[in-house]
């Protein structure tokens, strides 16, 4: 399988920005993934596994936040990751992505 | 923001008795209710709500912390406790870890801003490993206290 680099640039719509919830969940798509992925907001890059880094972005709601995913499955990943910022949780966004 | 914005002193727990999730949840929330930061006929429904809040997914976030929270319409500023466990409760963590540091937050419905802001605080400085370790380490109140004044005042790395 090769190794591909996706980035994405995905605005934050859930009202409550990336949040608790958010993070935990970006955290585990992270890191059933097999991509290494990280998180830019205002020039600063967190690792996409650590939830402390993420919630330290402090992304509200209308804000954008750039995707960066190295690997064998960056596109399959960051496809996954992009619902959870609209506030979008569970099976309905898993099945889905 | 700052611990001192939201953290109540007299709702600091330095050993946690509880043994399990719920336990330790009840726990700091009948510490803010003690405190007067919550009143005391809200209390179960404050718990019912974190607890709901779990069920979503555990804020058990790594590194043996734990952040539960809600929002609650009975409280109109964000208030928090701290509590430390030297045993360790098992919060289902991402990381499968035990959690010996809580961080609880009850917060307005349309504040949402403040509690990420809060989230972000208790965050930057759980990054910083001695602040985190001197954190487990504490053992009364008034070390708590002081650990989170220091980081307030930016004596810790991040």
């Amino acid at each position: 399988m090769s190794e591909t680099r996706v980035t994405r640039t995905v605005v934050v719509t859930d009202p409550a920005g990336v949040h608790a919830r958010t993070a935990v969940a970006i955290a585990e798509v992270v890191r059933r993934g097999k991509s290494r992925v990280t998180l830019v907001k205002d020039q600063e890059p967190v690792a996409g596994t650590d939830v402390l880094q993420i919630l330290t972005m402090v992304a509200h709601q209308g804000e954008t936040v750039r995707l960066e995913a190295v690997g064998p499955d960056a596109e399959a990943v960051l496809g996954a990751l992009e619902p959870l910022f609209a506030g979008r949780f569970g099976d309905e966004a898993q099945k889905s992505a | 923001m700052k611990f001192a914005d939201f953290i109540c002193r007299e709702a600091i727990l330095a050993e946690l008795q509880a043994m399990d999730k719920e336990g330790a949840i009840r726990e700091m929330v009948q510490a803010l209710c003690t405190a007067g930061k919550v009143e005391v006929e809200e209390f179960e429904s404050i718990v019912k709500a974190i607890l709901k809040r779990e069920e979503l997914g555990s804020t058990g976030i790594g590194r043996g912390v734990a952040v539960p929270h809600t929002k609650h319409p009975s409280v109109d500023r964000l208030v928090g406790s701290v509590a430390i466990s030297s045993r360790g409760v098992d919060f289902a963590s991402l990381d499968g870890e035990v959690v010996h540091l809580f961080f609880l937050l009850v917060s307005p419905p349309d504040r949402p801003g403040d509690h990420l802001r809060a989230l972000e605080n208790i965050s930057r400085q759980l990054r910083d490993d001695t602040f985190c370790r001197f954190l487990k380490q504490a053992k009364t109140v008034g070390d708590i206290q002081q650990l989170l004044n220091e980081a307030d005042n930016n004596q810790f790395g991040s």
